[in-house]
């Protein structure tokens, strides 16, 4: 049984270095954000310091990794916005679908240098991560009942977590699901990327001709997705409309993106199709937009062959690449955008590239009502996901 | 939704391929073999499934193997002896998904690429082992050797990774996204896993796995991949269908209710808390079959359950496992004749999956 999209979204919530809560995320983003800043939470060797885009203010819980914390936190103001009470969660057939990149790593720094040095080290760091699956850290949470899923599909995660979600309410195996991502900040991940020599050692410039690379970030972002025979019984508001959903894979390199956009390109597609949506009705794209000479190229040039004139951005430059969680993140300020009518300015562009096809918003700009919004991931593995949003119900 | 099981590839202790599975379900035996564990206290033998993957060069040209890791390798011998089984090796992969599920990743990669920072420092981290330590390695190797471009999905969680995974599998060939998807799991042994099931279940004395014997602890590490080319269900040749799916959260005091004629497959794999669960959510009467001693203990473990399943599925008949199938709980000898399975799977505190299979 699959039931036709588009699927509802009635609950939003965003944790980032913009904000510990949606509300107070997105007035930094409509401000033109912070700026990121050298990590506190960890210590590098590393002669440079190449800035961060750091939560502060926010405890986790120690039985948990930071990961699965942010992704409770971020759950629990989604589904406080839906009007949902844990009672009701338990008569409800809920999902999750979540995805991740260090939220499962079996990586335990200091439990691998004790064990590399001879020492027997305690095992509690490794249960630790065993217990922080985040989909079943939400699910244990909320005293859940139905799947989890922890998408592992890395920089695309968020954003395949949330249509396969979506999917979970067509194919009537849920009446809700929790859908987002989720990640943290890690010197592990930290060095990775340091390593291959796409992180920028200033603030990142999405798309802009001096860009060189992204800054980490961390957070998450969840969406409370809900079927329309929960709804009518509920009465609940569609702050938002899901109505698809598209993946592709470039099937070229482990790293780097297809020279064509081989596969963002099918996944843009796909979305589109699911319901028969013309490529003219795209109001705007939150692009994925890390900052990296490559994928900014591939990006912008499918953009622009596919969207021509059509304004973009990336709100990387205020959240820094959150991972696992970006998808999610950028999902939520989608559909926030909608709601507003206005898009915010592509923090970190000012000078446009000639070699790209085409250029993003440099201030906020006010978006046509009744059109769609389209949010993209691309990640390491040549994963490409694609999601369409339109605006929910009137108040 | 049901769906058919087109081929099956299978590399893990007992071999490679579905002769070598089948003979292992035959013969009810597979000698474990043995991973060298470092330990503080000097290196530890530990008995262990391995799996061996030479293989893959029939498939792949040996140079494009170069920096493709064990845990990848397993998932592209895996995936591309599902294909060759299916009759779809070299064909067109348009329309097909893959989907990868992992209880752990490419441990010995991650290990590697966290020992460059300790040995070496910051600076000196490894891109290359950080570039592959990625969850989604082994679906990405898959998609680019194999040229299939359409959705790839990897799914990690923990025992429940392959149900989990299947559920969108099952959803891809439902809403039309694919017309088939290379479904598999992989898991590889490492230093980290060997020290860690060292340290949480010890030395042990035997090396051969008591899936229902809740009075010692007898699980042996595996490692391996299984994969399953899936498709709706039509009028070609299958294995077996798979017909139903659910996973989540038993509710306290409920047990599922199965079919009386279907054999139940266990994932019970020597861990001595898991048994007893197993047997007290299982029917008194039902028949029991765990297959976990040819292969070991592993999240992956479930896609060989499936692997297995089909396997029985298709021949009509119960393989005898030492110990645990052909059997009820009391060891009683039962009618070997079946056409339909459950395979069960618990993990944590009350989650559990249940996929439902019959022949055709």
């Amino acid at each position: 049984m699959t039931h036709p999209w588009p699927v509802a979204i009635t609950g939003l919530g965003c944790i980032c270095a913009a904000g510990n809560d949606l509300d107070s995320s997105l007035d930094t983003l409509y401000r033109g954000g912070n700026p990121p800043a050298a990590p506190v939470s960890f210590a590098s060797e590393h002669p440079t310091r190449y800035p961060v885009f750091e939560i502060t203010g926010f405890r986790g819980r120690p039985e948990l990794l930071r990961t699965s914390a942010l992704a409770l936190q971020a759950a629990g103001e989604a589904l406080t916005q839906a009007g949902f009470d844990r009672g009701e969660l338990s008569r409800l057939r809920v999902g999750v679908c979540v995805g991740t990149t260090v939220g499962c790593a079996l990586n335990d720094e200091q439990f691998c240098r004790e064990y590399r040095a001879g020492r027997d080290p305690e095992l509690e760091p490794i249960q630790r991560i065993l217990r922080s699956n985040p989909a079943a850290a939400i699910a244990r949470e909320f005293a859940l009942s139905g799947p989890c899923q922890t998408v592992v599909n890395a920089c695309a995660s968020g954003t395949d977590a949330v249509g396969l979600g979506a999917s979970w309410i067509r194919g009537g195996i849920c009446d809700l699901v929790i859908a987002g991502g989720a990640d943290e900040l890690s010197r592990i991940t930290y060095h990775g990327f340091i390593s291959l020599m796409i992180a920028d050692d200033s603030p990142c410039k999405p798309f802009d001709l001096g860009r060189k690379g992204l800054n980490l970030g961390e957070g998450a972002g969840m969406l409370v997705l809900e079927s329309e025979a929960l709804r009518a019984r509920r009465g609940s508001r569609a702050l938002s409309y899901l109505i698809g959903y598209g993946s592709g894979c470039d099937a070229h390199h482990l790293t780097a993106p297809s020279p064509g956009g081989v596969g963002l390109r099918r996944a843009i597609a796909e979305a589109l199709a699911c319901c028969a949506t013309p490529y003219e009705e795209v109001r705007f794209v939150n692009a994925h937009g890390t900052g990296t000479p490559d994928n900014d190229r591939v990006e912008s040039r499918v953009l622009a062959d596919l969207f021509p004139g059509v304004p973009y951005l990336s709100t990387k430059g205020c959240t820094g690449h959150t991972l696992g969680a970006a998808g999610a993140i950028e999902a939520v300020f989608t559909a926030a955008s909608l709601m507003r009518g206005v898009i915010p300015a592509s923090v970190g562009f000012s000078t446009p590239d000639p070699e790209l096809g085409g250029r993003p918003v440099r201030v906020p700009t006010e978006v046509a009502r009744g059109g769609v919004a389209l949010s993209e991931s691309l990640a390491f593995g040549g994963n490409n996901a694609v999601i369409l949003l339109r605006l929910g119900d009137d108040d | 939704m049901r769906m058919a099981i087109k081929g099956i590839g299978v590399v893990g202790g007992f071999g490679c391929g579905v002769a070598e599975l089948e003979a292992a379900l035959e013969s009810g035996k597979v000698p474990a073999g043995e991973l060298g564990v470092p330990t503080p206290q000097g290196q530890r033998i530990i008995p262990a499934f391995r799996a061996a993957t030479e293989r893959l060069e029939e498939f792949v040209p040996k140079r494009a193997l170069r920096r493709v890791d064990h845990f990848s390798r397993l998932g592209l011998l895996g995936a591309h002896l599902a294909l060759a089984d299916a009759g779809r090796l070299g064909g067109n992969l348009d329309r097909v998904g893959v989907v990868v599920s992992s209880g752990y990743g490419a441990t010995a990669t991650t290990f590697a690429y966290l020992d460059s920072i300790i040995a070496d420092g910051d600076v000196c981290a490894s891109p290359t082992h950080f570039a592959n330590s990625v969850h989604n390695a082994a679906a990405a190797n898959i998609s680019i050797m194999l040229a299939a471009r359409g959705p790839s999905l990897t799914v990690s969680q923990l025992e429940l990774s392959v149900p989990s995974a299947l559920l969108s599998a099952r959803q891809w060939l439902a809403e039309g996204r694919v017309d088939a998807v290379l479904f598999g799991a992989v898991d590889e042994l490492s230093d980290l896993v060997g020290y860690l099931h060292l340290r949480r279940y010890g030395p042990k004395p035997g090396s051969v796995i008591s899936p229902l014997d809740h009075g010692r602890e007898s699980s042996v590490p595996g490692e391996g991949a299984a994969f399953l080319l899936l498709t709706r269900m039509d009028d070609g040749p299958a294995y077996c269908s798979i017909d139903a799916l659910k996973l989540g959260a038993l509710p306290a005091g409920e047990r599922p209710v199965f079919r009386e004629d279907a054999l139940l497959v266990l994932g019970a794999d020597g861990r001595r808390e898991l048994a007893s669960r197993y047997l007290a959510l299982v029917p008194e009467r039902a028949r029991l079959a765990c297959y976990a001693p040819l292969y070991g203990s592993m999240p992956a473990a479930a896609a060989f359950d499936l692997a297995a399943a089909a396997l029985v599925l298709k021949k009509g008949s119960v393989y005898p496992i030492p110990g645990a199938a052909g059997c009820d709980r009391d060891g009683k000898a039962l009618p070997s004749a079946t056409s339909h399975v459950s395979v069960l799977r618990l993990a944590g505190e009350n989650e559990y999956a249940r996929i439902d299979m019959s022949g055709i």
